[in-house]
């Protein structure tokens, strides 16, 4: 039995009006999960009903062998971090992180070494006195880190803690959340909508859309190998052009495209397996794994340049081809544009997938 | 710019029309007259003498003072739960809970201190100070729910999830953190409540009996049959108190932000 | 906040406050209502309205009532709508000065208010003293218990509403929007009923909505202005209940009251910007 089990869950804000529906989800102790997916793709649901704020309609929620289904969220032990941190305004750092330690009716005296603790853990000593209103984003979010870490939660769940952080402090909190996962070992589910955020932080990222899980892998199997067009998308691989089937062998997939033959290596996903040679099938591709040339290549497509968006190191082109609109990201500063170009896309950076 | 000096001349003749007539008040409140008279000869303090010597305005000001009181704490009471439901849950009928709650102030004063006496105090023989507290409570609703709800609106509800996921219990959640941090504006509607009641006339008109008056109720009785400053010394203090605790009111909660 | 604990919890949240209002507001109100219609044995009767309606002096004063109104309001939104616009436009220092003369004399006692207008127009008021002085008339006029008094006060007593609601609408119009229509080449009148008038209608529909109902069912004002000479509804309906004890008039006329405050409530909002080219 794994540490956190999610079993055929239906749960929303609206009783018949499930946004999970049939939801199953499990995380062994001490990984860090991240819930990556747009607004609407039931994250914060899913995080709802583990924190207890949502009461799932049906299914189950175990947690470190716990049955928290029917349990208020105040009787069950989890750490929560919210976007906006959600400090207590009127109380200072200290009564702020010694709040769960005392609804826990830990005795009086231990409370000021076990803050003490805990906020050197996320280096704020000597700010026991401050509001919060006198501390900086960061700093708040580092105390909403240690109030929830100091009750010793089965888990810790954390719904966009970053995004309210400018970039650098963003950078700088992502490696400190690392240090302290490895530090305490304490099984975190993460929500966010920032792949890079979770690519970087998370053990396993499970990618939803729409209430489902359309993948769930290591990051480096979501970003390489996406297994659905919206995983694809959802991961950067921007341009998706129409063509057909021509043949498939080991390692080997041709697909044709205004009557030119691209070569995938990738994996095919089971869907494109079941395809037969002349079946309509897509291609997805990054605009960054593109090369321009005014010569022909190999795996290329002839296209033409709609206009160029110079962006210093890199310069973005948004170019035509056979009527579809793509975007190519190139080193470099702008190409001449002498009417004579084509785009190749190396065979193991190309997608092929059911259309 | 014409426009903007013919702007600035409507405002200050709408704050001398608005402001002008407190002046005289408080003028006339000084009169060495034996009547209302303007303008006032001489100098005395003897209409405010006669305001404290006149023992009817003296209970009536505690009967206002005690139902103010006591109907703002009841309509704290009973309507900060209605804002916390309001502001906090989304449910069926909102609107017209909301609608019900806000309708004391849309309904006249008048109709509602009438409906009282015909149809509660003169059927259930109930004493009618508990009709003015009851009549006063209900019109006092309006106030308290919008201004409590108001700042619940401000308060983010992520903190009061914090606060049960760190173990308490919903009702502790309120006291401990959500109260804290709403306590102004819970003062505010404290004090918007307490001068509505204090200065209402409409629904006291109707729940007034032998040696039951609200102190407005009796200066308008006074009124009828003399004709003298008195009223105007008694109006000069209410108006400065009014000042002091508007004032006060406003520098420590920015009560007109609620109105 | 927490759906398994939702139904039980509205219900405590709600129930008092609900229970409360239901007995001592609601139930009497239905019951003026009722009564209103009832005959002497027991079934549903217009008689009552009937008589009332047929009644010269209720006519004479329902009309005169809405008369009243219909000055009064105008001249609300005449003074109002310029002073709110510019305290809009100053500095928060200043604004919240301004702001707070507004906001005391709507705190003010209205009996205290209306007072003073009796020291202005009454017989050796101050109006009769500058009309002596300057030889307009010998003796002194009669300013008190008209319907001009009355007028005079309620329009005093509902400035300040009209003036916060409108505020509060102009507020919320960027100032950017303005000096865009400005810079686009509209005038300043254009750029007032073109731009800020509709951006702000709600809050002057607001507005009127609440003086115009407040001038019908405002009795201090009337009661110490017209006296008995000079009735409205508010007057007439006490003077029913409680100097004739005619309770069933005082119910019909309550029944009006309530009934006028109800359809211009909801007939003003029928008022939007867009419904009026």
């Amino acid at each position: 039995m794994s540490y956190i089990e999610l079993t055929e869950i239906d749960a929303g804000y609206t009783k018949g009006l499930p946004i999970l529906k049939d939801f199953h989800l499990k995380v062994e102790q001490g990984e860090l999960v991240s819930l990556l997916g747009p607004s609407g793709c039931g994250k914060t649901t899913t995080l709802r009903t583990i924190a207890g704020f949502i009461m799932a309609e049906k299914g189950k929620v175990v947690v470190g062998g716990k049955d928290y289904t029917r349990l208020p969220p105040n009787k069950r032990n989890v750490g929560l971090v919210f976007q906006n941190y959600a400090l207590f305004p009127h109380l200072n750092v200290f009564d702020n992180v010694a709040y769960g330690l005392r609804r826990r009716k830990v005795p009086k005296s231990d409370i000021p070494k076990k803050v003490g603790e805990v906020l050197k853990l996320v280096s704020l000593s000597g700010y026991e006195k401050r509001l919060p209103a006198q501390l900086s984003g960061g700093q708040r979010q580092r105390v909403a880190l240690a109030r929830s870490i100091v009750i010793q939660p089965d888990l810790l769940l954390l719904d966009e803690p970053l995004s309210n952080l400018d970039a650098k402090l963003r950078e700088e909190m992502r490696a400190e959340l690392s240090r302290l996962q490895h530090q305490i070992g304490i099984t975190m589910i993460y929500v966010t909508h920032d792949q890079i955020e979770a690519l970087s932080l998370s053990s396993r990222i499970v990618v939803m859309n729409e209430g489902n899980i359309e993948q769930i892998g290591p990051p480096e199997d979501i970003y390489e190998r996406p297994a659905t067009p919206f995983v694809a998308r959802f991961v950067g691989f921007d341009n998706h052009i129409k063509g057909t089937l021509s043949s498939r062998s080991e390692g080997k997939t041709v697909v044709v495209i205004q009557g030119r033959k691209l070569v995938s290596t990738r994996a095919l996903s089971a869907s494109v397996k079941a395809l037969n040679p002349g079946d309509p099938v897509e291609v997805f591709f990054r605009p960054d794994d593109t090369v321009l040339d005014d010569s022909e290549l190999a795996n290329t497509l002839p296209a033409a340049i709609n206009f160029t968006n110079y962006q210093g190191y890199t310069t973005g082109y948004s170019l035509n081809t056979g009527g579809t609109s793509i975007r190519a990201v190139v080193p470099g500063k702008p190409c001449k544009d002498t009417g004579r170009l084509f785009v190749s896309i190396a065979p193991d950076k190309l997608i092929v997938e059911k259309c | 710019m014409k426009k903007s000096k013919l702007l600035i001349i409507i405002t200050a003749v709408m704050f001398f029309f608005l402001l002008g007539p407190f002046v005289i008040i408080i003028m006339s409140s000084f009169s060495g007259d034996a009547i209302m008279k303007f303008p006032p000869r001489g100098f005395s303090l003897q209409w405010y003498r006669k305001v404290l010597n006149i023992e009817m305005f003296r209970t009536t000001f505690w009967v206002s003072l005690k139902i103010g009181l006591a109907a703002t704490l009841t309509a704290l009471l009973l309507g900060v739960p209605i804002a916390y439901a309001n502001v906090r849950y989304r449910y069926a009928g909102k609107s017209l809970v909301e609608l019900i709650f806000s309708s004391p102030a849309i309904v006249p004063g008048l109709v509602i201190g009438f409906s009282l006496l015909r149809f509660f105090i003169y059927v259930t023989q109930i004493p009618i100070i508990i009709g003015l507290y009851l009549g006063h409570t209900a019109i006092l609703f309006p106030y308290t729910v919008r201004v409590v709800s108001a700042s619940l609106r401000n308060f983010d509800m992520g903190v009061e999830e914090a606060a049960v996921s760190l173990g308490s219990s919903p009702l502790h959640a309120f006291f401990a953190v959500v109260f804290p941090n709403i306590k102004s504006g819970i003062a505010a509607a404290f004090i918007l409540a307490f001068i509505t009641s204090f200065n209402n006339v409409p629904i006291s008109l109707f729940l007034t009996g032998p040696g039951v008056a609200t102190l407005p109720i009796q200066m308008l009785i006074y009124m009828e049959y003399y004709y003298d400053p008195t009223i105007s010394a008694l109006s000069s203090i209410i108006i400065v108190l009014t000042v002091l605790v508007v004032q006060g009111a406003e520098r420590l909660l920015g009560i007109s932000k609620y109105m | 906040m927490n759906t398994l604990y939702r139904k039980r919890a509205l219900l405590l949240l709600l129930g008092p406050g609900g229970a409360f209002l239901l007995f001592f507001f609601l139930s009497p109100l239905v019951f003026v209502l009722a009564e209103s219609f009832r005959d002497g044995a027991g079934g549903v009767t217009l008689m009552r309205y009937g008589e009332v309606l047929q009644n010269r002096q209720f006519r004479l004063v329902f009309v005169r009532t809405l008369k009243m109104a219909l000055i009064v309001t105008p001249l609300a939104v005449l003074f109002g709508y310029p002073a709110a616009y510019l305290m809009t436009k100053l500095a928060p220092g200043k604004k919240s000065i301004l702001m707070s003369l507004v906001i005391l004399p709507l705190m003010t006692s209205p009996v205290a208010r209306t007072f003073a207008w009796i020291v202005i127009l009454g017989k050796f008021g101050i109006v009769n003293h500058t009309l002596q002085v300057l030889h307009l008339t010998q003796e002194p006029v009669r300013l008190m218990y008209t319907e001009g008094a009355i007028i005079v006060g309620l329009l005093q007593l509902f400035m300040p509403i009209m003036v916060l609601t409108l505020a509060s609408a102009l507020e919320n119009v960027q100032e950017e929007v303005e000096e865009a229509a400005l810079s686009l080449g509209s005038s300043r009148i254009g750029t007032f009923f073109r731009i800020i008038l509709p951006l702000s209608f709600e809050g002057l529909i607001m507005g009127v909505t609440l003086v115009f109902t407040g001038c019908i069912t405002a009795y201090v004002t009337p009661a110490i202005l017209g006296g008995a000479r000079v009735l409205t509804l508010a007057t007439l309906m006490r003077q029913e209940a409680l100097v004739l004890m005619n309770w069933e008039a005082a119910t019909v006329i309550a029944v009006i009251m309530i009934g006028t405050t109800l359809i211009l409530y909801n007939g003003l909002r029928l008022f939007k910007p867009g419904n009026m080219t």
